[in-house]
């Protein structure tokens, strides 16, 4: 991206450079009016922008389908507006139908979707054992293993964890603090990757450092 | 108060400080960078070879995810696997379930040359927006015309020619899905689940957590993970840009985060020492 | 008899809808009519419920405006920028079918959004980095394993690792390909086991939380 020349574009440049300062006028120094300005204008815009992106996809998947004859799309945009009787106390319950709709898709194609990727893929991985012979193979594969289990018995809440069950239960939450620690450090590299292109940008358009 | 040492007053610093050090520790690798060599991982160098044997004809679909806020994590990956499509002879759809898809698919331009080089509706193909989460995606893999009747700029598909013979997911060699959240779970379980479609992920940090298992379950054929991921697929073609430029940038980050872990645990055990909580 | 329609009615389509997907998937080669149609209502559907929020929205700060409460000016102008981007949206749109054909929304999508966006997301890497400092303390096993995993992977991922000490990086690989995985397995595999269950209620008609009823059955 280069750096803009025109009028249009430096006023838009310099804007979101200004905005970037009044954001992080919050946490760099306070709440400050500022602050709330751009927070609310992020707000306002953000709805009115998905709104209109909305309106755009439906046209395309349904009303124009209609209009070149498909009469079924009648169904979904009554029932999509059906939705709006969640304003009114009296209707409410009309809009228990699309929504029953959007639950009832979602649970089957959940449903039916995560047998295999995520229950016997995931079991058929932890049982199948290494094909090298190099110790760290074997520890990497009885670790896996004996700690998925362990983890899994973590989750066992209908049962008290004391007795035998202490022992799985305490090597499982110890397997879990340790993915969880990968965890924070995956998410500190994805929160800084973040702001680092903040502070990038913060630069570029002062023009410290080129765009 | 007079009492305590300097570790424990440190502990109760205003915050305010501690955000300065760290804006301003992100911003000086960019004007005076490192350079430190980048070590390319399994899971990402699986995606690089895998894109490799991609042959001329072969149609992926890229489902850009991510928004406008993930373009630092995720659009290097997606840009260097962009070009390894185009450059392999293979056909390219962009879809994508976020508001912001125009600005991606145009800064996606702009990082890729190669796009000069080919006609679009011959060899690539800007489908647009898409919204309905996971129904959405399943529509997609089983017809994609009832999705997008039309690409985004109006034109039937039927009239685009790289479409003709593309109709569902089984005419699709492979998804590259960049995301933020759950739309790689979603092309999981409908596309591979349902149609054995090949999905690689170029995903956030922390869906380098989420995704490890699949990916070792062979679920995945290949991960890139966040901006590292992004410099690795630099690295692998040749090519650095933003993410490379940006791991200086994390080293600094990195080392202040451990350093606060560090001097917050000595003030902890120090205090513990002197009888404190 | 109404009672019928706003509950019992109610549950049978959504258990319809789950045995249909159901159907489509473990029966047919390939994707059924009627499979693809519930795919398709469900997405209109969802389009069309999008613009719930932002009545809602403005209904509530239509509320603040209107009573004159703290800041309501903000909110005033919360109304007006979504009112402006919402109109100059349309008649770009009603004009050439692409609302980033009007310039000033172009304008306010291209800059304003496209910087609050970015800026916001990224406003966490502020906070995690003051978890940091005052949170992450090894005060048990549980923490420091917690820690010990953590730090080593943070210095695997940024390249000063390496430099700091040349074994870093094969440890580290070892945390992210191996050591997390029975962690995110385990926790993969009980989600899924969750939205099994879930759905098992969805299809037998106990699942009601969705539908706004709350213990009692109101």
């Amino acid at each position: 991206m280069a750096y803009p020349t025109d009028l249009f574009g430096l006023s838009g440049l310099w804007f979101q450079w200004l905005l970037l300062l009044m954001v992080y006028s919050y946490v760099l120094y306070k709440e400050t009016p500022a602050y709330r300005f751009a927070e609310h204008l992020y707000i306002g815009i953000t709805m009115a922008i998905s709104l209109m992106v909305a309106i755009g996809n439906v046209t395309r998947i349904a009303i124009r389908p209609l209009m070149a004859g498909e009469v079924i799309y009648v169904i979904p945009l009554i029932l999509g507006f059906a939705m709006y009787a969640l304003l009114i106390s009296e209707y409410r319950w009309v809009s228990r139908y699309p929504i029953a709709i959007l639950v009832g898709a979602g649970f089957g194609l959940g449903m039916r979707g995560v047998l295999i990727p995520n229950l016997l893929s995931q079991v058929i991985s932890t049982i199948r054992p290494p094909t090298g012979n190099a110790p760290i193979d074997w520890f990497t594969f009885v670790y896996v293993a004996i700690g998925t289990i362990c983890a899994i018995t973590y989750f066992l809440l209908t049962y008290e964890h004391t007795g035998a069950l202490s022992y799985p239960t305490r090597i499982g939450r110890w397997i879990i603090m340790i993915g969880l620690g990968v965890y924070f450090a995956n998410t500190v590299l994805f929160r800084m990757s973040m702001l680092a292109g903040r502070a990038q940008f913060f630069l570029q358009v002062l023009k410290i450092i080129p765009m | 108060m007079s009492g305590e040492s300097i570790l424990v007053k440190l502990q109760k610093i205003d915050r305010r400080y501690l955000y300065w050090i760290l804006f301003i520790g992100l911003a000086i690798p960019f004007i005076r960078p490192i350079g430190l060599p980048i070590a390319v991982t399994p899971s990402t160098l699986s995606l690089y070879n895998e894109l490799k044997t991609l042959q001329p004809g072969d149609v992926v679909l890229l489902n850009e995810a991510f928004g406008v806020g993930g373009i630092p994590e995720c659009m290097p990956a997606t840009a260097a696997s962009t070009k390894i499509i185009l450059r392999q002879g293979a056909k390219l759809i962009f879809v994508s379930p976020y508001v912001d898809y125009q600005i991606l698919w145009a800064r996606l331009q702009e990082l890729v040359p190669d796009f000069a080089q080919k006609e679009y509706g011959k060899d690539y193909v800007f489908l647009g927006f898409y919204a309905g989460l996971e129904a959405a995606v399943a529509q997609l893999g089983a017809n994609i015309r009832t999705v997008f009747p039309t690409d985004a700029y109006g034109t039937p598909l039927d009239q685009i020619e790289m479409m003709k013979n593309v109709n569902s997911a089984r005419d699709i060699r492979l998804v590259l899905s960049g995301d933020t959240g759950d739309w790689c779970d979603y092309y999981i379980r409908q596309w591979h689940t349902n149609y054995g479609t090949p999905v690689g992920e170029i995903g956030i940090a922390m869906l380098g957590s989420s995704y490890m298992p699949h990916y070792r379950a062979g679920v995945l054929f290949g991960m890139s993970v966040g901006s590292r991921g992004g410099a690795e697929m630099e690295k692998l073609i040749g090519e650095p840009g933003s993410a490379t430029v940006t791991m200086d940038s994390i080293n600094v980050s990195h080392l202040l985060v451990i350093a606060a872990v560090i001097l917050a645990n000595i003030g902890m055990l120090s205090a513990r020492g002197k009888g404190g909580k | 008899m109404s009672s019928i329609f706003q509950r019992q009615v109610v549950y049978l389509v959504t258990a319809i809808i789950v045995a249909i997907m159901f159907i489509d998937f473990f029966f047919f080669e390939t994707s059924t009519w009627i499979g693809e149609q519930v795919q398709t209502w469900g997405m209109v559907i969802y389009n069309i419920a999008m613009g719930l929020g932002a009545i809602r929205m403005m209904m509530s700060h239509g509320k603040v405006i209107q009573r004159r409460s703290t800041n309501w000016q903000y909110s005033g102008m919360l109304v007006g920028l979504f009112a402006l981007t919402l109109i100059t949206g349309l008649v770009g749109y009603a004009s050439t079918g692409d609302p980033q054909s009007n310039s000033l929304y172009d304008w306010i999508f291209s800059n304003p959004y496209v910087s609050l966006d970015a800026t916001f997301y990224a406003m966490t890497g502020f906070y995690i980095f003051s978890a940091a400092y005052r949170a992450f303390r090894a005060r048990n096993i549980d923490a420091a394993l917690l820690l010990m995993a953590g730090c080593i992977v943070l210095l695997t991922n940024a390249p000063i690792g390496e430099v700091i000490w040349n074994q870093i990086p094969i440890v580290g690989r070892w945390f992210l390909d191996y050591g997390q995985v029975p962690a995110m397995r385990t926790f993969m595999m009980v989600g899924a086991f969750g939205l099994l269950a879930y759905g098992l209620r969805a299809l037998l008609g106990r699942e009601k939380g969705y539908y706004g009823e709350v213990a009692g059955g109101k």
